[in-house]
Parts: C-alpha cells; structure tokens; sequence
C-alpha cells in the first residue's frame, strides 16, 4: 500500500491557514527500551469547514491524535498549529484560553457534570471564562439541537442521545473554531446517532464549522467529508466522502 | 462559581456531609475543651488543669489531622470531575476558588453545627471530670463570649488549611483525566507526603527520646506528643505499607477469587484505603501509646515501692497511731497524707514578681522511723536534719537544698527550709514534712498509713490482732498491691478524661471514611456484579478490603504506640532500675476487635446500600 505520509483534507477556502495542522508529529509512551510509538510522524492538515472522520483498528493512535490535535496531550516531536498558531509549547494557561475559546470537545461518554442541569452545563463555559451569560443564547444554542424543553433537566433524566445533544450544544457556546469529536455515536443506539450526526452535518453546512471525528463506526464515518486511516500510528489512507460500504471494507483489509 | 460549588454540594453528599461533620465534631471538642480549661484555671484546679492541657492538644491535633485528610480525600474523590471542569475550560486558579470556596463553605456550616454541639460536649466533659473526681462537684464551666470567635476561626481554619495543599494538586488535574475512566492520580507517594512523613518520624524519634530522660510528670504528656507525631508520619508514609498488607492478604487467601480481587483492589485504590486508615492509625496509637505508658509508669512505681520499702505490715488510719508501742513492733513509721500549698515567686525584672501556686501532697514523716523503713537515700542533705520548719523534696520538685519553699499547711503560713532531697521516684510523695512542722490538729485529721517492721521473733498473728484497733492492718505486700490498684483506677480516669470524646471522634472519622470510600464506589460495585459476582459476594469483598484497611490502621497505629513504650522504658530503667514496659494486652484486644467490628459493620452496611440500585442502571451511567 502507498502510504501518503502528508494529508490534506477537505476543501480550502481562499488558501487560509488550516483549522488544524499537525506537522511530522510523534507521540511516544513508555521507556527508551519499551517504547511504544503511538502516532510516528504524523503530518495533516484540516481545512477549514471540512468534517473529516479518523479511523482505525483498536490501538492505530486516534485517540491520541485527537488529544494531540486538542492541546490534551503534549507531543514528543513534530508541530501543532491551531489556526496558524503553534501551540505545541502552549503552556496550560494559553491552554486554558483555547479550551474556553477556539476548541470544543465531545466525547463518547458525554461528560456532562450530574450535578448542573442542561442549561448550566451549556452555560458553564462561558461562565469559566468569565463572560456575562445571556439567557437567550444558551436558549439559542440549545434549541439548535432541539433540547429547548428540556433545557431545565440534569444529565440523567435525559436519554443518551438527548444528553450527547446537550454536550454538542456545550462545545458550541463558545463559538470554536476546531469540535473535536471522539466516538461521539458511541454510546447511542441507532437513531440517536443518526439524529447527532445529521446535527454536526448541519453545523458543517449551515456554519461552516470544522470538525475532527474519531470514530469505529462506518457509518459515522461516512457523514463526514472525507475519511483518514491510521494504523500503528500513521496514516495509511485517505478516501473522500466514501460511503458506509467502502469505509467498512477499508477498514476490513486494515485489521486484517 | 458558588452555584457550581452549591450543585455539587447537592450531587454528592457523602462526601461533604462527611466533611462538615469532621469539622462540627472538632469544633465542638475543642471548644469545649478550651472552655472547661479556661472555668478551671480560674477555679484553680491544678490536677484538671493539667489533664485538660493535654485533653485540648489532642482535640486540636485531631480536628486538624482528621479535618484536613478527610478533606483531602474529598477532592481526591473527584478528581474527574474536576478534570472535567479543566476540559470545559476552567484555569486552574479557577480550580483551587471553586475548592477553597466549597471548604468555606463547609468550614461555616461545621462551625455553625459545632458551637451548639460543643455545649452539649461541654456538658459531657465536665460531667466526666467530675465524676472521676478531678474537679469538684459544684464545679459548672462558664460560657465566653469570645468562644464563638475561637470557633469560628478553628472550623474555618482547619477546613480551609485542609484543602490547601490538596487544592494545589488538584489544580494540576490534566484535563484528559476526565476521558480516562479511572480518575485516581498514579502517584500517591508525593513529595509532600515523604516530606512530613520524614519530618514527624524525625520528630517522634526525638520525643521518645526525650521522653526516656523524663521524670513521670513530663512522661504523659510526652508519650502523647510522640505517639502523635508518629502516628502524622505513618499516615502520611502509609501509602507504602498499603501493598505491603494487600501482599499479606493476598498469601493469607491464597487461592480465593474474593481474596485475589480485595488485594487487587487494595492495590488499585491506594490512596482509598490510605485515607480510610489514617485516623484509625491515630485512634490505636493514642490509645496505645497513652495506656501503655501510664500502665507502665503504675508498674515501676510499684516496683519501687517493693524495692524500697522495709516492713511487714502496713496500717491504714487516721492520723498518729500507738503502733509503736504495741510488743512485737520492731520500727513504726507513720506517714500522713496532707495537702500543702506551696507558692514559688520568681522576681521578673522591673520589680515585678511572678507568684505561682501549687497544690501537692506531702507526707508527714517520723524521719528516724522513715529512715529506717525506706531504703532510698537522699542524693542531698540528710533526713536526720528534718526537725521543725524544714523539708525533703524529690530531686524533679525544682526545689535546691537549702532554699525556702512558702507553703500554707492548714489555715497557716509556714517558711520551710529544704533540708534534703530525695531521688526521684514513680510511686509519687513529693514531700516529706516533719511531725513537728504541722499543727496537732491538723496532723491528727489527715488519713495515714503505718508502716510496720516486726521485731525477730514476734508472732505475726498476734502483732496484726493488736494493731487491728488502730485501724485496718494487711501485709506491706498486701498494701502495695492495694494502692497499685488504687493507681490504675487514677490512671484510667486520666484516659478517660483525655481520650474518651477525642477517641469518640476518631472513631466517628473512621466510620466517616469508609462510608465516603464506599459512596464513589457504587459504579465499580455495579460492574462487579454484571462480571458475575452476586450482590452477597460484592458486599464480601468489601468487607475483606476494609478488614485489610483496618489492619493496615491497627498494624501503623500499634506500631507508633509500641514506639512510644520505648521512650518509658528507658526512663523506668532510669529512675526505679529496672525496665518496666507493661502493654496493655486488654485494650489491645479491645482495639483490634472493636476496630474489625466498627470498620466491617460500617463497610457491610455500605456496600449494602450501594449495591441496592439494579446494577445495569449505574454501570450504564457515565456520571
């Protein structure tokens, strides 16, 4: 297989910096003599407004390109650009202003915090940053995921998908410039992962919004734009608005 | 930020009921100890006085060391959540608010709780002293006004000090703590903890030292301090004795699926069953160290009095006695039991003086009778001399040959010249008058006690039916025994008094802890019980995890108690020469199964709650 070492996904739009740029990033564990190469030079770029979805086999190094990408996890070697910026010496204070300002996460297991009801929780990064939370956005963002009725709920007396929504709307108040989703259908049945998807498809259109998906989901997979494969932590493969079929046979031939 | 802190407070409970009650319990004990210490200074009760010093220290201790582990274990607790906030973008400045407003918070709810309690504590304090005899029974400590500002400030400074340095570490959560599903930090062993466990082993090693070169008043206080001291380091170094016992457990159950998941548990959850022993470590070595060390200076003191005391036969009476001329009666040595109030002035500079005051008990002695049943000898001056105002002191009474003590012997003022000084010794007396120093009246109200020599060749029977009109005759064996006893009881008052509420509250911190361990397990339980174990068998395992946890306690606890026992035992060898090291086998039983039963009934009926929600609806649950 002809392993592109440097990807560039999705469409450009008027020759920008890309949303996010990793540049021959390596993130290494363990001892010099047990080493475990997590990603291995890895280079991509994400444009912006393009949804790309991150895949495969268990252990190929999503997750920590994903946390990588995020600022969650310092490199071993090689560049992250955010925007232009490089933020891969960021220390945690100009971490902290990324997280409250230009990165939104969602993740498979929600993370929303019990004790605060779906309102605050959408609120609640605003708050963190010290901004004056007006009423009617957080009700506007929460309506943009269909939860305005259920805005005075906590976490457990909403469904998986309905608290996977609120998360989406979490990530969103804030306006980021990157959503960084990892496994967000994961935890859903079926039409509660269709209705999320069909939502982050309609932030991609309507708002031109960046999104980075890790996902194990073929399906999942193929709402996004294009697809990338990793494996022992590089990319081995790019496909371009596969369907479900093609991701799932790639990804066959990859953990065979 | 508050909101947030308020939200949480609702979600999880447990967690801070458990705190607030921490800080209200010592709120309320050293509010009450601070006030009895304060009506009796006043009242001048110089016995309870001294005990309420130490009572106070210990509570003191306590709330802070009980206050601010149970509060690092709080925010050990959540550490995801916190990860969490980082994620959503708090800084960590914002962190270490939102911990420190929460311990305001709670520090002015167990104030407020605690100062109410603290009356009733109060009202159980002084109805202990009392009964024990230390104060007298009219004795009623007074409210102050300013108590509510010492209150205020110990709940608030205990809780807020307590989450300090746990609220810095917390603040360095890494937001991707949150995506992992175990939240506990890998490193418990910090250098904070390496720090203070080195500083206080340091400080204990000293102490017992120390302690080795007391006298028996400066030896009580002392073995406290040490066993403390030691009982803060091994706490604070008990992460790495955790897998050493999970080892244990682990030979010990061989075999067993429940024995190999409770050690691999222990394993996983080091800083859980840290924190659940920490206070049962200062519960035991307290009890322990404080219990051994009285046992064995009431033992040295009777070894000394077997040693020193020359006689057959001992006479308990009133006053004088004709002992001596009864036929068969070689020596008869009255010594009567008289309170003297003796004050010490001291010139300050600036013409001020300082006086002090001092309550002891001094025996009135026949001084050739004395010397010839007594086998110490004055280290100084000479006993013969003790004739009129004059007097022998013992070597710690701080009193030099030669000097004048001012004492008020009944209604009168008399200057006595120090004429001799005795070593010191364990079996008390600190004073020793002369017949003639003491008015007649005076001396023949005092309670005393005869000792008898017999001459060669006298019937015994006979001489102890004669003596019988005096008063109540036994063997001297007889009376040492009888006063040995008499000394336990004392002793037993003194941990009463000092120990009863503070081990009360331990005790309580214990429970405390386990049912916070328990509270943040439900989850784990719940996963437990989907991988096949019955709900009975989850409730096992917890039982065998917090049974290893309290041996954990009992073994550092027993351990920083024994060590004080080191110190008391060179210090008997010192001063009556022979190493006297009684442990307290009794309340050592009582301790390990009181603490197996507290601990076990306690982690039963937790898990028990805790496993009542089917299990599929709590492991499905993220939060």
């Amino acid at each position: 297989m002809t392993a592109p070492l440097s990807t560039e996904l999705g469409r450009r739009a008027g020759g920008g910096p890309a949303a996010v740029e990793l540049r021959d990033v390596s993130r290494h564990y363990g001892t010099k003599h047990d080493l475990v190469r997590a990603l291995d030079g890895v280079s991509v770029a994400f444009a912006e407004g393009s949804w790309t979805a991150v895949m495969g086999p268990s252990g190929s190094g999503k997750s920590t390109l994903l946390h990588c990408a995020a600022g969650l996890e310092r490199v071993s070697g090689g560049q992250v650009l955010l925007t232009g910026d490089d933020i891969t010496a960021a220390d945690d204070a100009a971490l902290t202003r990324l997280r409250r300002s230009r990165i939104g996460f969602v993740f498979q297991s929600f993370n929303l915090i019990g004790s605060l009801t779906a309102e605050q929780n959408v609120a609640l990064p605003l708050k963190l940053a010290g901004q004056r939370v007006p009423a009617r956005q957080v009700r506007q963002v929460l309506a943009s995921v269909g939860l305005d009725e259920r805005r005075r709920h906590r976490p457990r007396e909403l469904s998986g998908g309905q608290q996977q929504r609120v998360a989406i709307a979490r990530a969103m108040v804030t306006r980021p410039s990157v959503l960084f989703a990892d496994e967000p259908t994961g935890a859903l049945d079926s039409a509660s992962a269709r209705q999320v998807l069909r939502l982050l498809r309609e932030m991609v259109d309507r708002a031109g919004q960046t999104i980075v998906m890790v996902t194990h989901d073929p399906a999942a997979a193929a709402s996004a734009d294009s697809v990338m494969f990793l494996s022992d932590g590089r990319i081995v493969d790019h496909a371009a608005a596969p369907t479900a079929a093609e991701v799932a046979e790639r990804l066959a031939r990859l953990e065979a | 930020m508050l909101r947030l802190s308020w939200s949480t407070f609702r979600e999880r409970w447990q967690l801070f009921i458990g705190a607030t009650l921490t800080v209200c319990l010592g709120v309320a004990l050293v509010q009450s100890s601070l006030l009895i210490l304060v009506s009796a200074a006043v009242g001048g009760y110089v016995e309870a006085i001294a005990l309420l010093g130490i009572t106070l220290g210990i509570s003191a201790f306590l709330a802070v060391f009980i206050v601010s582990s149970t509060f690092a274990f709080t925010v050990a607790q959540r550490r995801r959540d916190l990860a969490l906030l980082r994620l959503t973008g708090a800084a960590r400045g914002q962190v270490r608010r939102l911990l420190l407003s929460e311990a305001t918070l709670l520090g002015l709810l167990g104030t407020a709780l605690g100062v109410p309690l603290g009356l009733l504590v109060m009202r159980a304090q002084s109805w202990l002293l009392r009964d024990l005899g230390f104060v007298p029974a009219e004795f009623a400590p007074r409210w102050q006004g300013w108590i509510l500002a010492v209150s205020a400030g110990i709940g608030l400074g205990v809780a807020v000090s307590g989450v300090l340095a746990a609220s810095r570490r917390a603040a360095k959560v890494r937001p991707l703590e949150a995506l992992r599903d175990t939240g506990e930090a890998a490193r418990v062993m910090t250098g904070l903890r390496w720090f203070f466990g080195i500083l206080f082993l340091a400080g204990s090693v000293s102490l017992v030292i120390v302690s080795s070169f007391a006298g028996p008043e400066g030896a009580i206080p002392l073995a406290v301090n040490a066993a403390l001291t030691a009982a803060v380091a091994l706490s604070a170094l008990s992460p790495l004795v955790v897998p050493l016992i999970g080892r244990v457990f682990g030979v010990a159950l061989r075999g067993s699926t429940l024995g190999g998941l409770a050690q691999a548990n222990l394993w996983d959850g080091v800083r859980r069953s840290a924190s659940t022993a920490a206070p049962l470590i200062v519960l035991v070595a307290l009890l322990l160290g404080q219990s051994g060390t009285l046992l064995s200076i009431g033992e040295a003191g009777q070894v000394e009095q077997r040693r020193d005391l020359r006689g057959d036969l001992v006479v308990t009476a009133q006053g004088q006695t004709g002992a001596a001329s009864v036929p068969g009666v070689d020596v008869a040595a009255p010594q009567l039991r008289l309170p003297v109030r003796t004050t010490t002035t001291t010139y300050e500079g600036d013409g001020e003086y300082e006086t002090e005051a001092d309550n002891v008990d001094a025996l009135v002695v026949d001084p050739a009778a004395y010397a010839r049943t007594h086998r110490a000898e004055p280290v100084a001056g000479s006993l013969t001399r003790l004739r009129g105002n004059t007097v022998a002191v013992t070597a710690d009474s701080g009193f030099p040959l030669g000097t004048t003590v001012d004492a008020r012997i009944g209604d009168r003022d008399v200057p006595l010249r120090v004429v001799a000084v005795l070593p010191m010794t364990f079996a008390g007396g600190s004073m020793l008058l002369p017949v003639d120093a003491v008015p007649a009246a005076v001396a023949a109200r005092a309670p005393s006690e005869t000792i008898v020599r017999l001459a060669p060749g006298a019937d015994a029977g006979a001489v102890r039916g004669a003596l019988g009109e005096f008063g109540e005759v036994r063997t001297l064996e007889e009376w040492i025994d009888q006063s040995a006893s008499r000394q336990q009881q004392v002793s037993t008052g003194i941990m009463t008094v000092i120990l009863g509420l503070a081990g009360l509250y331990a005790l309580i911190a214990v429970v405390n802890a386990v049912v916070i361990a328990a509270a943040e397990r439900r989850r784990e339980f719940a996963v437990a019980r989907m991988s096949g174990l019955t709900r009975g068998q989850v409730v096992r395992l917890a039982l065998l995890e917090s049974w290893a946890v309290a041996a954990i306690g009992l073994v550092l606890g027993g351990l920083a108690g024994a060590g004080t026992w080191v110190g008391i035992g060179a210090a008997t060898e010192r001063i009556a020469g022979q190493s006297t090291i009684v442990v307290p086998w009794t309340l050592l039983g009582v301790v390990v199964a009181g603490a197996l039963l507290v601990v076990g009934a306690t982690s039963v009926w937790t898990a028990w709650s805790a496993t009542r929600a089917r299990p599929v609806s709590l492991a499905g649950a993220a939060e």
